[in-house]
């Protein structure tokens, strides 16, 4: 019994969160390119996974082996944290306070979930680092890193077969910016996460 | 300048709408303007004009209405009910199906007019003499305006209106309308009287929730004689309520409505929905908190013991939550757990969070920072009822490891390429 005209707009949803993408460590430290979406200042800096997906944020659970204080005056902590397909670097400075604090009480070797975004440096020799700069991190225990692994793999075998598919904007652009890389390499290193879960 | 033509053309004008200014009124009010006050003949000539649509309590002819029927041209239109729009000037028949108690005295009556198509409100203004309407009798209204009264629309019956009862008896069975779908304005609704809440206001009788397949909907029926309070768990059949809308979202108000209890039974959806996913983040505000003691607000206390509304509330009262995000790799969904949920998802209850807030020297924070590393960067499900883009939390699972699922994985992964 309705008419347009007197149908009333409703309110949009304002704000997105980014999510944070699983991806494993052999896949994230393949990245060689990072954009911002938008002119702005504010605008989200994206690093674009070789599988063809841009990631603002990651999510990740692996083990913690290692961590240093470096710096003095600015003062940041460093880690490593180890999953079954490589290893992440994070990093959490003074700009982070909430996470430094978190890595600061945590001692190696421990099972970690870390939410933080990713970074792209390339050293003075041209070789490149990825390095993931935390937001908070957090002492888990097996079955969760073991959780993250299955749900890591299934999102890695989606990028892969989504690649093979209708290709998107980013996917395109993986394909320009790595054109060396196969993606269906990462379909076997999922394969190995996987099969390094004990039943 | 040329006053009895320009008086001419004005009057012409409300004359299509009905009305019969006075000629000699108008001339004399224009040569004022003009003389008097040096106004541009234009410009005095559109003054002119608008004060008396003011006066009838019409749209300034040729700035509203752009469809046509109104000032400039055409008459008022014959229509069905649910096709008139805001600025239009129609004729329609229909047949009084509810009259409410006028909000103020410059109003003779008011209530809600139906035909086949569908249903509007209407007003009468005291000053039009209209004859009054009877409830259950049809009449064919000539020359009334449809505005938009908050967003809804609006039948105006004033002095240029006539009013004829007509000779029809034809029943009318308005479809009910699913709740998801309902829009500003009229509509009737076959639902479940699901909740019933606390009446927050002397004048109010009764408010809560009516469910259907589709959806729920907040309700309300205002104290008047007469009025009565339904029955909670029966199922209704609801015609012609007024379906108000207040920032975004809608209530019915059940005052003019039919209402009609039947025996059937529905199956409501309560918005029920499940999220699946890691906690990333736990926002502030999180932990224990203390709420406003006052009854009926229960808003959250600043560190100050402050409540927005009743100021400093040194006898507080504690509760649990968490705020926070849970993300699926594909979208973020915004969260907030009650207490119950809160307890047994970290293991601390609320003694045991008010006895570390009080004895710790984080107090607060403490609390805060020992759920944060219970729940952060863990899988869980929450169930619950997603309002306005935030799912309210009444249950959540911990993920288990399903070996089930590691081995359509390894197949996936270890097999030919899909």
């Amino acid at each position: 019994m309705s008419t347009n005209a007197r149908d009333m707009p409703r309110r949009e949803g304002a704000f997105e969160r980014e999510p944070a993408r699983r991806v494993f460590a052999a896949e994230l430290r393949e990245c060689r390119y990072q954009f911002k979406d938008g002119e702005d200042e504010k605008s989200p800096t994206f690093a674009l996974l070789p599988s063809g997906q841009r990631s603002n944020r990651i999510f990740l659970v692996g083990t913690l082996t290692e961590k240093t204080r470096q710096g003095e005056q600015n003062m940041f902590y460093r880690g490593r944290v180890v999953d079954p397909t490589g290893t992440f670097f994070v990093m959490a400075g003074s700009y982070q306070p909430e996470a430094m604090q978190q890595l600061a009480k945590i001692e190696p070797p421990q099972f970690v979930a870390v939410i933080g975004k990713p970074n792209l440096y390339q050293k003075p020799d041209q070789s490149w680092l990825v390095s993931v700069r935390v937001e908070s991190i957090t002492v888990v225990d097996k079955e969760t890193r073991d959780l993250w692994v299955l749900d890591t793999a299934k999102h890695t075998l989606d990028r892969v077969d989504a690649f093979a598919k209708e290709p998107t904007p980013d996917i395109l652009k993986a394909k320009e910016q790595y054109p060396t890389i196969d993606p269906s390499l990462f379909r076997k290193i999922a394969y190995d996460a996987l099969a390094q879960i004990k039943m | 300048m040329d006053y009895s033509e320009a008086a001419n053309r004005i009057s012409r004008k409300f004359a299509q709408g009905g009305q019969t200014p006075d000629v000699k009124k108008i001339e004399s009010k224009l040569k004022r303007l003009v003389d008097e006050f040096g106004v541009q003949p234009s410009e005095a000539e559109r003054s002119v004009t608008s004060e008396l649509a003011k006066e009838y309590n019409l749209p300034a002819p040729g700035s509203g209405g752009s469809s046509g029927a109104g000032g400039s041209g055409g008459g008022t239109q014959e229509k069905k009910i649910a096709e008139g729009v805001p600025g239009e000037w129609v004729t329609i028949e229909g047949k009084i199906v509810a009259l409410s108690a006028p909000a103020s005295a410059s109003i003779a009556q008011s209530g809600i007019i139906a035909d086949e198509s569908g249903a509007i409100r209407f007003v009468v203004w005291a000053k039009s003499n209209a004859p009054a309407m009877a409830e259950g009798s049809w009449y064919r209204i000539e020359s009334a305006v449809v505005d938009e009264y908050k967003g809804v629309a609006n039948l105006k019956v004033h002095s240029g209106t006539t009013i004829k009862e007509i000779a029809e008896d034809r029943s009318l069975i308005p479809t009910p309308i699913p709740i998801k779908d309902l829009h500003p304005g009229i509509g009737g609704v076959r639902a479940k009287f699901v909740q019933e809440w606390e009446a927050n206001h002397e004048r109010m009788l009764q408010s809560g929730l009516l469910g259907d397949e589709t959806g729920t909907i907040k309700f309300v029926i205002w104290k008047e004689p007469g009025k009565e309070k339904l029955v909670p768990g029966a199922v209704y059949n609801i015609f012609y309520a007024q379906v108000d809308e207040f920032n975004g979202r809608l209530s019915l108000n059940l005052n003019a409505a039919t209402i009609l209890q039947e025996e059937g039974e529905i199956a409501v959806n309560g918005g029920e929905t499940s999220f699946t996913g890691a906690i990333v983040h736990i926002a502030p505000g999180s932990g224990i908190i203390k709420r406003c003691p006052v009854e009926g607000c229960n808003r959250a206390l600043s560190r100050q013991n402050y409540c927005p509304v009743h100021e400093i509330q040194p006898k507080f009262v504690y509760d649990l939550r968490i705020k926070g995000w849970l993300d699926d790799g594909e979208r973020t969904h915004n969260i907030l757990i009650q207490r119950d949920v809160v307890e047994a998802l970290t293991g601390i209850s609320l003694e045991k969070a008010q006895e570390i807030a009080e004895n710790n020297p984080l107090g607060m924070d403490e609390v805060f920072l020992q759920m944060r590393d219970a729940v952060l960067g863990r899988y869980i499900t929450c169930h619950g009822r997603e309002i306005d883009g935030r799912l309210l939390v009444n249950k959540c699972d911990k993920v288990a490891f399903a070996s089930g699922d590691h081995t359509a994985l390894l197949n996936r992964a270890g097999g030919a390429p899909s």
